[in-house]
């Protein structure tokens, strides 16, 4: 199989509902994806990913901007004549058809030779292993099976791209962690240019080579997993991945000190004096002798060989102005938050803050202890949530 | 232990109560099941009655076997006197086919096009479908009595085809069905047709390759309510075929039968009238369960 | 792509149904009321000597026939209707609770939907015919002594009631049918619910049960009512064309009966006065169906 690498020039996507009012779905967005890459685009329900991958595929027509495959400017190219395989979150087999016919059905409209459709279809059948269920419907297989049928069918017209809608948010976790490592080595094994759509950040980051975090239509940031979490661009990112989330401090810089409440968290050198948001991931901190963040263990989850403190924060970490407005709101909400959605007006207000330390320090709720912060898990942003 | 025998006495209570309550349900359901096999059971037994048993008391519930006339059935449907009874199931037969096979393809045509394409004014005029169901098809008759009249379908010279394609032309298309089978085609996922369009597959390979064996059930129903229709239709038949008796169908010939010779033999009248009910019965024991559903479902839908 | 429209392919979808639609459904809306302010319009050779704004409906009004037509259409609709509506609910109630037999019960009380009206109706003549009749010796059996009732000298009282019996025999079935679906489709815990605060059966059917299946109690309430107003077909099957017991004529003629004796007529102005009853039936239907929907809107829960 060729590899091509896709880019998307300034892809901008406005829907207009019945009563002429616009949503702007997609705004601007500008991605190179490397050939023979297994590209993540992860972000928030709605946050224009999935209309993003539709747009790739064909399905939708970008109002402006351009799609490229290799040099080829595809956007006015109709879907069959991309070279793409789809895949859907609900699988969308063909009920009434059996395993082979639904993976032959691609080649029918190909009318590719019978025998040689067939030898291909079995190939990637075994490919993904599910060459001994050819003669089963839809209705007789497991969530994976069928999912593993969908990606053959995806595969057996030998695409350029392969994209994936939510693959895995079918299943059960058991089978997500095993269908993720599937759907790397089946990516691994053929080469294909891959984009899958994805609100979990942890499957993202587990299978892919690169992911681009959208959110309200924006690319908010793209590179390797780690590169992302470990340097976040902005408050949404690194509020977005990282299980459990990142702490947040209310603080401020105060003569190049970094200052929450009477606590130094450390030291930032040739900044200016402002009003920051502090954002520590929780394995950020160190237990030490000496500190001025003095802070009270509420309590202690300890799971093999770490140990979760959950800590209240050092007084001035929280404006409690925004944790009343916060607290209310999300009482009104608590029945309408979807999955994966995230506050991104103002920064998150909690009373504590995790730590995970190593098991080996016997911390018992009700102690006080001091902390020292990490220098690399802690990020400064402006109050326009940008990193500073 | 008076608690004990307390619950013991409820528990017999509750017992005696079920009884009680089954004893009236199946007692009210037996007696309104009795109440709808009446008139096949008196069908079928005044047709194996001989003249004479018609007014006797004794044989007025029940026949012994070998009083059963079954020679009543060769003289209801071959005796010079009698309707040509099979001809009038074989036009029925084609009728029912041509019309049928017109329906099921206007109507998977139109369906697919309301519940799959967009286009300018759907809505409006789907909206003007519906509030033609509304309109009794008592107004459509006179026109359609005129226009199969200026065609010269009607009349003493109508030939067969002409019979045919006035008895079956006009209903080759159902609102009613439309709106029945859009509903089914409307709940097969979006993503079905995405998937084969981004495999290149047409419109019209789609409709027929994934939408009409996913909507199998429904069309099959479409299928039998149709064909019964024309079997039980009497009123349009009837006008069509006032001057070519030859061309007429089961039901008019069956009313014939009332009216002519058999006036009151009406053992050979029911023989003729089971002889119409008895095919129908059949294919509904065959296709019992599709049938019943289809039925109740177009019912809620509808 | 996907959210284009796409006209030109959707109109030719839709072209085979909309052809025949607008010849056979559209155009006779339209030339129905046309027809009926024609004067003295000859289908024949479509002549006709003017227009003529109320002329059509006075000859329709004060044929005699009119008023004896609307007093049967409405005697027919508002007891049938309730009758069966009121009958069909509780089978199916008791059906939805009993477990054993409850296919073979389903099956029985479907029959009514697979049979042949004119069969049926020949069958329901003999069963109350003074000649062997089954319901004459039901009345002897009870002490009652017996009537004529679709013969020749029946009361018009009986010869109603007679046919009233077949009407609502012939409509339980679907009714049935619907309701049991819909029973079925009630979630369970409602019951439990209800048997866990001890609501006895009565107020479980009338605060539970009715309530939830009100919108399928509605629907088929709107297209019984439509149903009986065109109630023709069964009256030909149980008493002939002539629409009488025994000789004599139009004894049971409904407003369909005049629309299709004046669609069977070539006399100057015949089919004019078919399109005034059925105009006048549109109304009345309208009418009822407004009303309907009116009372359903303020009373179907959900």
């Amino acid at each position: 199989m060729e590899t091509i690498e896709i880019k998307l020039q300034n892809l901008t996507k406005v829907f207009q509902a019945k009563n002429k009012e616009e949503t702007i779905a997609v705004n601007d967005l500008d991605i190179t994806i490397p050939a023979g890459k297994l590209i993540g685009l992860l972000g928030p329900s709605g946050c224009g990913k999935s209309t993003t991958l539709y747009m790739i595929s064909g399905l939708l027509k970008p109002t402006e901007g351009r799609i490229f495959f290799g040099d080829t400017d595809v956007t006015d190219v109709a879907p069959e004549k991309r070279g793409i395989g789809l895949v859907f979150q609900n699988y969308a087999l063909y009920p009434h058809m059996t395993v082979k016919q639904n993976i032959l059905f691609p080649l029918e409209n190909l009318k590719m030779d019978k025998e040689k459709a067939l030898e291909r279809a079995q190939f990637y059948a075994d490919l993904v292993g599910i060459g001994h269920l050819m003669a089963r419907k839809p209705v007789q297989l497991s969530g994976g099976q069928q999912q593993r049928v969908a990606i053959a069918r995806a595969l057996v017209k030998e695409p350029r791209v392969l994209l994936l809608d939510e693959p895995l948010s079918n299943l059960d976790a058991r089978l997500r962690l095993q269908t993720r490592e599937e759907i790397k080595r089946i990516q691994k094994e053929t080469g294909i240019t891959t984009i899958f759509v994805t609100h979990d950040q942890e499957e993202a980051m587990s299978i892919s080579d690169e992911i681009v975090l959208m959110q309200e239509g924006i690319q908010q940031q793209k590179g390797a997993p780690q590169d992302v979490y470990d340097k976040p661009a902005n408050l949404f990112v690194a509020k977005f991945l990282g299980s459990p989330p990142i702490n947040l401090f209310e603080g401020r810089i105060e003569n190049e000190k970094i200052m929450v409440g009477k606590a130094q968290f450390g030291r930032a050198e040739g900044k200016k004096d402002q009003k920051v948001v502090i954002g520590v991931r929780p394995e950020g901190f160190n237990i030490v002798e000496r500190s001025s963040l003095k802070v009270t263990v509420d309590f202690v989850e300890t799971i093999g060989r770490d140990t979760t403190l959950i800590i209240q924060k050092p007084e001035g970490a929280v404006d409690p102005e925004v944790l009343k407005a916060q607290q209310e709101e999300s009482d009104e909400m608590i029945d309408g938050i979807e999955e994966g959605s995230i506050e991104e007006t103002a920064p998150e207000q909690k009373a504590t803050f995790r730590a995970i330390v190593d098991a080996d320090n016997r911390v018992k709720p009700g102690d006080v202890i001091k902390l020292s912060v990490k220098p690399h898990k802690m990020f400064l942003f402006n109050k326009d949530g940008e990193l500073i | 232990m008076s608690a004990n025998n307390n619950s013991y006495e409820t528990q017999r209570q509750i017992r005696t109560k079920k009884i009680v309550r089954n004893i009236f349900l199946y007692s009210m359901l037996s007696l309104f099941a009795v109440f709808i096999i009446v008139p096949f059971y008196w069908m079928i037994l005044t047709s194996l009655k001989t003249s004479e048993q018609l007014e006797s008391v004794d044989t007025l519930l029940w026949l012994r076997f070998s009083d059963m006339q079954w020679g009543n059935y060769r003289q209801a449907i071959f005796s010079a006197e009698a309707p040509p009874f099979l001809r009038y199931m074989v036009n029925t037969v084609v009728v029912a086919a041509i019309s049928t096979v017109g329906t099921i393809l206007t109507t998977v045509l139109s369906a697919f096009a309301f519940a799959r394409l967009n286009f300018k004014f759907k809505e409006l005029f789907f909206l003007l479908l519906i509030m033609t169901m509304m309109i009794p098809g008592e107004m459509f008759v006179i026109t359609n009595f005129i226009t199969v009249n200026q065609l010269g379908w009607v009349g003493g010279g109508q030939t067969y085809t002409e019979a045919l394609m006035a008895m079956s032309i006009p209903f080759m298309t159902s609102i009613f069905y439309i709106f029945f089978l859009r509903q089914t085609f409307k709940q097969v996922p979006n993503e079905l047709y995405y998937a084969a369009k981004v495999d290149g597959t047409t419109d019209f390979k789609y409709l027929w390759k994934v939408m009409v064996p996913i909507a199998k059930p429904t069309i099959i129903t479409i299928t039998i309510l149709n064909a019964m229709g024309t079997w039980n239709a009497y009123i349009w038949p009837q006008l069509i075929t006032a001057r070519q008796p030859l061309h007429r169908l089961v039901s008019n010939g069956l009313r014939e039968v009332a009216s002519s010779e058999f006036v009151n033999e009406t053992n050979l009248q029911m023989a003729a009238a089971f002889m119409v009910t008895l095919p129908i019965l059949i294919i509904f024991f065959i296709l019992k369960k599709q049938i019943m559903r289809g039925v109740s479902r177009s019912g809620i839908k509808g | 792509m996907l959210e284009e429209k796409n006209n030109l392919k959707a109109w030719l979808y839709l072209l085979p149904a909309i052809i025949l639609l607008s010849i056979f459904t559209f155009y006779p809306i339209i030339n129905a009321f046309i027809l009926v302010f024609l004067e003295n319009y000859r289908y024949i050779d479509g002549s006709y000597t003017g227009w003529t704004l109320t002329g059509n409906i006075s000859v329709v009004v004060n044929s005699g026939l009119f008023w004896r037509a609307i007093q049967n259409t409405i005697f027919i609709v508002f007891v049938s209707v309730p009758v069966s509506v009121i009958i069909s609910l509780f089978i199916a109630v008791w059906l939805n609770s009993i477990k054993k037999f409850q296919g073979a019960y389903q099956t029985i009380f479907f029959l009514p939907y697979v049979t042949n009206a004119i069969a049926i109706g020949l069958a329901f003549a003999v069963i109350f015919s003074t000649t062997g009749g089954l319901f004459n010796y039901f009345l002897e059996a009870i002490g009652l002594s017996p009537r004529v009732w679709v013969s020749t000298g029946a009361s018009w009282g009986r010869a109603m009631f007679a046919l009233l019996v077949f009407i609502t025999w012939s409509g339980l079935a679907f009714k049935i049918m619907v309701f049991l679906s819909g029973l079925q489709s009630i979630d369970k815990q409602y019951y439990d619910a209800a048997r866990v605060d001890a609501a006895s059966r009565r107020r479980v059917f009338l605060k539970i049960t009715v309530p939830l299946l009100s919108p399928m109690i509605a629907f088929i309430t709107i297209t019984s009512f439509i149903g009986a107003f065109k109630e023709y077909t069964a009256i030909v099957g149980m008493f002939g064309e002539n629409l009488n017991p025994g000789v004599g004529r139009n004894m049971l003629i409904t407003i369909v009966g005049i629309v299709y004796q004046s669609l069977g007529e070539t006399y100057p102005g015949a089919t004019s006065e078919a399109a005034a009853a059925a105009i006048i039936l549109f109304f009345m239907t309208l009418i009822l169906t407004l009303f309907n929907m009116w009372v359903s809107k303020k009373r179907v829960h959900y």
